[in-house]
């Protein structure tokens, strides 16, 4: 990581962190300016976990008035905005994605599972490259470089079972694997991030 | 089951339930353990500091248009611009969403009024000698409207503070008043405790010489949990001028 890289970093942090601030306020201007420099993002992460435009657009929006109700609760010292804004579309994507669920199995059809595995490439490849770090949090950009140290099967399982939300099972029927080795992977690549992780802190 | 004297098993689980593979029952016993035990929630915590940026990796993608039109409908946005005169008075015109540009104009105004007002009653014949205000500020967001005019009464020992324009403070945050010196060092001159106006305490330091800028940040209530400067972000700020 390059100085410059850092500064813009930190600077672009802030003034995201600023612009909460005002859209706590009730400051429409700064709500559009947030919308402008964060959407792309956030849709972004929608759409790998919904894979269809329109319920990616509708998390966003949902996920869009949660940040103008919700600007006043935001705690700049638990973690960055990118980070708690990226975290409110997720949960979002994820309503989404339960609803259809539900109203797809009611007709008595079975739910077929739209996840795959170019959302996680897309996820694991975002280590790669410098432009995509610049789009990130510190800490993502941190996450990013300790997943590129796991085995790839144990970054798949943890990517998959965040993005989706899945369970142990349900990561273990998508990556046609034995249940026990599934749990492993996981466990195993989560003491490894850790450790790295806090390696990175102290560096 | 006893899980305080296994760091191991206590680990393990605090990550499986941030990254959420934690389920069922083993969920529900997990949550009753949490209650009672302060520092396996902050495990958790560290945790799901760990995974949630998981959710920032991959690419942006542009974003519909249309989105935001639909962002701003729910929002009840949408509607304003086609009656404004029915969301305020006239008289009120910077309210309308409309009348934009003239927000910044008019509280451009009413601070540069309310600087020469001041100004001309310190310049009174024999007014000088009795202390009226001898130091002031016009306060003014990134956009450089004027919200707030701060002055000083060093007679009566007053820093009274005026909002020029409705401010909306969130129940469980407070505007907090700084004066940043030369340096770029920042000290609290205190909290506001209503949104309209505030009258504080003049402390000797902030009248001192070295004193550049004041400014407003945004605040947990009470203030900020950082005595040597502001936690949340700065919202407005201006020169601290000497009549």
């Amino acid at each position: 990581m390059t100085g410059p890289a850092v500064h813009k970093d930190i600077d672009e942090s802030e003034q995201l962190r600023r612009l909460l601030g005002a859209v706590a306020l009730g400051d429409r201007g700064a709500f559009r300016t947030l919308y402008d420099a964060s959407s792309a993002r956030l849709y972004g992460c929608a759409l790998r976990v919904l894979r269809q435009e329109a319920l990616a657009e509708e998390a966003l929006q949902d996920a869009f008035v949660a940040i103008w109700h919700a600007a006043s609760t935001y705690q700049p010292h638990l973690a960055a905005p990118a980070t708690w804004m990226t975290t409110i579309v997720r949960n979002k994507a994820l309503d989404v994605r339960r609803r259809q669920q539900a109203s797809v199995e009611s007709d008595g059809e079975q739910y077929a599972d739209e996840m795959s595995m170019d959302s996680l490439a897309m996820m694991q490849e975002a280590a790669s490259g410098p432009q995509e770090h610049m789009q990130m949090s510190r800490d993502a950009q941190a996450l990013a470089r300790c997943l590129e140290t796991l085995a790839g099967r144990q970054r798949q399982a943890i990517c998959m079972a965040y993005l989706y939300d899945l369970s142990h099972t349900e990561v273990a029927a998508q990556l046609d694997a034995p249940l026990g080795t599934v749990k492993t992977w996981i466990r195993r690549g989560l003491e490894r991030l850790r450790a790295c992780l806090t390696t990175q802190e102290a560096a | 089951m006893n899980i305080r004297d296994n760091p191991v098993l206590r680990e393990k689980l605090a990550a499986e339930y941030a990254l959420g593979t934690l389920r069922g029952g083993a969920r529900r016993r997990f949550e009753t353990w949490l209650r009672g035990d302060a520092a396996l929630r902050a495990a958790v915590a560290a945790w799901q500091g760990r995974v949630a940026p998981l959710a920032e990796l991959g690419s942006a993608v542009p974003a519909p248009a249309r989105a935001w039109d639909g962002i701003e409908r729910r929002l009840g946005f949408a509607a304003a611009p086609s009656r404004p005169a029915a969301r305020a008075p006239w008289w009120r015109f910077w309210q309308f969403d409309g009348a934009r540009p003239w927000a910044g104009i008019a509280f451009g105004a009413i601070a540069a009024a309310l600087v020469l007002a001041v100004l001309l009653f310190a310049r009174a014949p024999g007014m000088i000698d009795a202390g009226l205000p001898q130091q002031v500020a016009a306060l003014s967001d990134a956009q450089a409207h004027t919200a707030l005019v701060v002055s000083a009464d060093a007679r009566r020992n007053r820093l009274e503070v005026r909002v020029a324009r409705d401010l909306r403070v969130p129940d469980d945050r407070t505007l907090q008043l700084w004066a940043i010196d030369r340096a770029g060092k920042p000290r609290s001159l205190g909290i506001l405790p209503d949104n309209r106006r505030a009258d504080l305490a003049l402390d000797a330091r902030a009248i001192g010489p070295d004193v550049a800028l004041l400014a407003i940040s945004l605040e947990p209530k009470g203030g900020s949990p950082d005595p040597n400067g502001p936690t949340g972000p700065v919202l407005y700020k201006g020169a601290w001028t000497t009549l």
